[in-house]
């Protein structure tokens, strides 16, 4: 039952950001706009390269909505509505999302094309980049909550949102979302009007559709551990708990797609320069404070300063 | 709910994922199917297939940073236990780390000054 109900607000909010996006790049809002389009991918014909890597071309795309679902697993939605509560949780969706990096590099080695081919190493390029500063951040969260569930991360949150109590880690996780799924101006591997669409360059028909539904079910995947990890997930005043957690997830996803529009496209190795000399440090220097402050208000006789 | 049909539930969701796709391309085929025309199949480039491997186009050139990469992700393997238990354990937690941190931070500095983060 809860399985039924978190698939069916996945599948929602997929076609809600996928309004959203639309809106974003084009400019005008149809509600009915998204549903036209993947029908109408689905009715295009679907056209097999010629020296392909069969296998792996194929893989790709359902791999990388396998990714996305098994991190939606382990997010909670509202108090019992979560699809399971591992005690592992956070380190499950991490090595759930390690499978992007796959797929991604089987899309683009698959279809033995120049554009895909190149975008797929980029991404390899771009996943150094934003890894540890996924990993990193994270670790953060779990001295705060004493666990690696996901549920007891958000519990932990009452008093004050990680947010407010980590705000390094928080932004420092945001961009390496971005970086991770791809989202301009982190746009790498698909890097429109550089790369001719990059590792989409080569998919067409049923199986673009099933790429770009891959991709959107990442992002999802991605807001819903931004707001799990620093917004409170589901806490909150007033409304029910599963509309504070969809308002959160749809607003903070929306964001990511929206910041993007704004922002020239930065290159690999100024991103990846930038990640290991700015990123690394900061993400160092904010499991510290962290520590320094979790040890100052923790329940134990050796007080550090108040 | 037991940890093990909590991955029978996680690994039905994969499977489950396998038939959507599946029956996802043949309501796909049934629409309508690909015309076998010469030409069509070729990737985008210029239009015939590429005389080399397209593989050699990439030069993987962060090397320098792939190695620091390695060290760190070992060490976020050790950081994730440590993190769970670190409010029990206190300032002998923090101290324990900070020092490993540390190594591992004057490391990544050396690896900087020898020019490894840097696109070769």
């Amino acid at each position: 039952m809860t399985v039924a109900i978190v698939l069916l607000s996945l599948a929602l909010g997929a076609y809600l950001l996928a309004v959203i996006e639309r809106w974003a790049v084009h400019g005008h809002l149809s509600l009915t706009g998204p549903a036209w389009a993947a029908l109408a991918l689905l009715g295009r014909e679907s056209v097999l390269a010629r020296k392909s890597d069969r296998l792996f071309f194929e893989i790709g795309p359902v791999l990388l909505l396998v990714a996305g679902l098994l991190a939606v697993a382990v997010i909670p939605l509202a108090p019992g509505l979560i699809i399971t509560d591992l005690a592992t949780g956070a380190l499950f969706l991490n090595a759930a999302l390690a499978y992007v990096l796959v797929a991604l590099i089987m899309a683009g080695w698959g279809p033995n094309g120049a554009y895909a081919m190149i975008a797929g190493w980029r991404f390899l390029g771009q996943f150094i980049a934003y890894a540890m500063l996924i990993v990193m951040p994270i670790t953060a969260v779990a001295m705060r909550a004493e666990s690696l569930s996901t549920v007891q991360i958000v519990t932990s949150q009452a008093q004050l949102w990680n947010v407010i109590y980590q705000p390094i880690g928080f932004v420092l996780f945001v961009v390496a979302a971005m970086g991770l799924a791809w989202l301009p101006p982190l746009d790498l591997p698909d890097a429109t009007g550089e790369l001719a669409g990059g590792v989409e360059a080569e998919y067409t028909g049923a199986r673009l559709a099933v790429l770009r539904l891959g991709r959107m079910t990442i992002i999802l995947a991605l807001a819903g551990a931004t707001v799990t990890f620093y917004l409170g997930g589901w806490l909150g005043p007033w409304l029910p708990p599963w509309a504070w957690s969809a308002i959160k997830i749809m607003f903070v996803a929306a964001a990511m797609l929206g910041v993007g529009r704004y922002m020239p496209r930065i290159r690999e190795a100024r991103y990846l320069a930038l990640s290991w000399k700015l990123g690394i440090s900061l993400a160092l220097a904010n499991i510290f404070i962290v520590g320094v402050i979790a040890l100052g208000s923790g329940p134990i006789d050796f007080r550090l300063g108040t | 709910m037991s940890e093990l049909s909590q991955y029978a539930i996680l690994f039905g969701l994969s499977v489950g994922v396998f038939g959507f796709v599946i029956s996802l391309y043949a309501f796909a085929r049934a629409i309508g199917r690909a015309r076998a025309e010469p030409g069509k199949d070729v990737p985008a480039t210029a239009g015939t297939l590429s005389r080399d491997p397209v593989w050699v186009r990439y030069h993987a050139r962060y090397a320098g940073y792939a190695l620091l990469f390695l060290a760190f992700d070992m060490e976020m393997a050790f950081m994730y236990p440590w993190a769970v238990v670190y409010r029990e354990e206190g300032l002998i937690a923090l101290l324990d780390m900070g020092v490993f941190l540390a190594i591992l931070f004057l490391g990544l500095l050396y690896g900087w000054s020898q020019g490894a983060l840097r696109r070769q």
